[in-house]
């Protein structure tokens, strides 16, 4: 009898369910859809933040084991290997040339800085690389390329210093320490040794002048040392036209089983394949050949503001969800108010038959159940759709639908259906019989 | 005769109505009572009450050793459920659910449905052919027949019939009636509201309101229960 009712109550008045039903659907669409992008938000965000900047480091396969204290490498200068700067522009000429989209290199120096020919020195580090350089390429064309597409995160106040002029720019935390500096003025930098082996600073051998064009913040080391054009630091350590670091940017292709294998041992087929996927090995393997002696690392970097914006994105998942579920159940609570209020007639006459309060709200209960079940299936399916749309516009590529994310959704319809009924149950459970009978 | 019904000192108000104002009077099992009295005089506020579907503002409404004025509100509906068979002018049968699903429904409400017993119902008002039937392709006297099923069908003790005859043309009401001393004869305690006093007087006893007051009591005799038609 219980589902004889359910089933009746349930046929009956289809428009106002269609109402009811469209309600929950369009809920349980931006739910499913936000929930999928939600899940594979982590994923793809990180992805996208590694393609941004460098995410590959090429070094000296010789150089002997780093010895880096907060990422300054405290090696002697002359000790390890270097890479020559010259070589640079065959990186354009490999199969995946296109997806190299940037490349720096870098060559750090110890060195000591004055304010003036006679201050006191400050030792730190300079670090030379490239800011806009035109690198040329051996078919005949140029690349610029710097340090602005390796490490677009790092923020400079200023302006950067122009390639092979006497300019710089100052770590911010360096900045900090030495309250003198400010852009415009010009500072002194020798060789780090010569300040060690002469212990009177009036003797000390005259300095490169460098004008400060800007303060840099990265978020690491770079904010304690000097940036300098490459030739400046190569000149000061007396290795011109070497580097000792190149930081590359490539688009590759998200590392799966396939690209993980070793391409030694792989069929003339399987190999093909591999070297014409942008894989970040198979790139990373394509440097090597160019840059013979070099090994070629990848690197993973989150950064801090990384994992702040991932935690953005998925707070603003999670109210436009709940603002959907809540407004699917403000929907909801319209359409079943109107149902109680039309059914008061037969609810009073059950009531005056003996059903009780928990039967009359049974009833109600099971039919906004069905409507959930309906209205979270079509609201999946629905929504799935839309992540898959969504997540090719925003991510370039679909976000596969989740099937577990069902159960879930389901749960949710129930939630949005029963918290938006639930007051004019209570009502239509509690209506008095007696003058609803006498037709008031 | 044991005493089914004990009411005594009746008072309802609602606001500033007095729809019952004092009444006392007892109902042997197996009489039947006609409530006759103008409109307004407070007869459907008593049915409601001794009904369990309204609690009096005091005085005592003893019906089967319960007094419905101490029972809450959960108390009140396993006391409709069980004890009572109501039957409305109105018919109130449920729109979309069908003859038998009707009868079944107040099954369902007591204890657990039972589909034959239900069909039997339906037969014994003469609506064997009229089972699967939804109300609305019923006459007004089919539906009061329906009606009746279902207000026998749990066995009450006691049932209330608020005009029962008000609503249908002559003929459906001598069918409705027939019904009814039927019921009688078979030792059904009923209380009828009736407004035609040819009904009234093949009832056992009449008792007549007014201004929420018993005023009158006439017992009925042969003779005026054989001048009904
Ligand atoms: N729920 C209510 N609220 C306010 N007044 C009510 C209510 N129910 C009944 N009354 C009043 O109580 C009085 C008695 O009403 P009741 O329905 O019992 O009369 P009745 O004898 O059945 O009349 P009728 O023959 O017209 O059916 C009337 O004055 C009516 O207006
Ligand atoms: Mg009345």
């Amino acid at each position: 009898m219980f589902g004889r009712l359910v089933k009746e109550s349930f046929v009956r008045n289809p428009r106002r369910k269609l109402l009811t039903a469209a309600a929950l659907v369009v809920g349980m669409a931006v739910a499913t859809s936000t929930l999928t992008i939600a899940l594979e938000v982590g994923d793809r965000l990180a992805r996208e933040f590694r393609s941004l900047g460098a995410n590959l480091l090429v070094t000296p396969q010789s150089d002997t084991l780093p010895v880096e204290i907060g990422g300054v490498d405290y090696r002697p200068v002359n000790e390890g290997a270097y890479l020559s700067e010259a070589d640079l522009g065959k990186m354009k000429t490999i199969f995946w040339r296109h997806n190299v989209l940037g490349f720096t290199p870098f060559l750090d120096v110890p060195i000591a800085i004055q304010q003036s020919e006679n201050a006191a020195p400050t030792r730190t580090m300079l670090i030379g690389t490239w800011n806009a350089k035109e690198v040329p390429v051996p078919d005949g064309t140029t690349f610029k390329t710097g340090v602005s597409v390796t490490h677009p995160w790092w923020k400079i106040r200023g302006r950067w210093f122009r390639d092979g002029a006497n300019e710089c720019v100052i770590g911010a935390a360096l900045a900090k320490t030495m309250p003198g500096i400010v852009p415009g003025k010009v500072i002194y930098v020798s060789d780090e040794t010569g300040v060690n082996s002469v212990q009177d600073h009036s003797t000390l051998a005259k300095g490169t002048p460098l004008e400060v064009v800007g303060i840099v913040s990265t978020d690491d080391a770079e904010d304690k040392a000097v940036l300098a054009p490459l030739e400046i630091a190569q000149n000061i350590s007396g290795h011109p036209g070497k580097f000792r670091q190149l930081f590359v940017s490539a688009l590759t292709k998200p590392a799966d089983a396939f690209s993980e294998r070793d391409p030694l041992k792989m069929t003339p087929t399987e190999y093909d394949r591999w070297f014409c996927s942008p894989y970040i090995s198979s790139i990373a393997f394509q440097i090597k050949t160019v840059l013979p002696g070099t090994e070629v690392r990848t690197i993973r970097r989150v950064a801090d503001t990384e994992g702040n914006i991932l935690s953005r994105v998925s707070t603003l998942l999670w109210i436009v969800t709940l603002t959907a579920l809540i407004a699917a159940a403000l929907a909801v609570a319209a359409t079943s108010a109107t149902t109680v209020l039309e059914r008061r007639g037969e609810v009073g006459v059950m009531k005056a038959l003996g059903a009780t309060n928990t039967l009359v709200a049974g009833i109600f209960l099971a039919e906004q159940l069905l409507l959930a079940i309906a209205g979270a299936s079509m609201g999946f399916v629905l929504g799935a759709l839309l992540a898959r749309s969504l997540g090719s516009s925003i991510f370039g590529t679909p976000a596969s639908p989740r099937l577990i994310l069902f159960p879930v959704v389901l749960g949710l319809a129930a939630i949005v259906a029963f918290t938006g009924s639930l007051i004019p149950l209570r009502r239509a459970a509690h209506f008095n019989p007696a003058p609803i009978l006498r037709g008031e | 005769m044991a005493t089914l019904v004990r009411v005594d000192d009746l008072r309802k108000e609602f606001g500033k109505v007095r729809a019952l104002a004092g009444v006392s009077f007892n109902v042997e099992a197996g009489e039947w009572i006609a409530i006759m009295g103008p409109s307004g005089s407070g007869k459907t506020t008593l049915i409601n009450i001794l009904g369990g579907l309204d609690t009096p503002t005091s005085g005592q409404a003893i019906v089967d050793e319960v007094d419905v004025a101490r029972l809450d509100e959960s108390g009140l509906t396993r006391f409709r459920a069980q004890k009572i068979g109501f039957i409305f002018q109105q018919f109130h049968l449920v729109p979309y659910l069908t003859a038998v699903e009707n009868v079944m429904l107040a099954q369902y409400f007591h204890s657990a449905t039972d589909e034959k017993e239900a069909q039997l119902a339906l037969e014994r008002v003469g609506l064997a052919d009229r089972i699967e039937h939804l109300p609305g392709a019923l006459s007004g006297g089919e539906q009061q027949r329906v009606a009746v099923a279902r207000a026998l069908i749990n066995h009450p003790k006691l049932i209330l019939a608020d005009e029962p005859t008000g609503n249908l043309d002559e003929a459906n009401e001598e069918t409705v009636i027939q019904l009814f001393r039927e019921l009688h004869s078979e030792g059904h305690t009923i209380l009828m509201v009736t407004h035609d006093p040819a009904i009234g007087n093949l009832a056992d006893r009449r008792i007549e309101f007014a201004h929420g007051r018993l005023v009158k009591v006439t017992p009925s005799n042969d003779a005026s229960r054989n001048a009904y038609r």
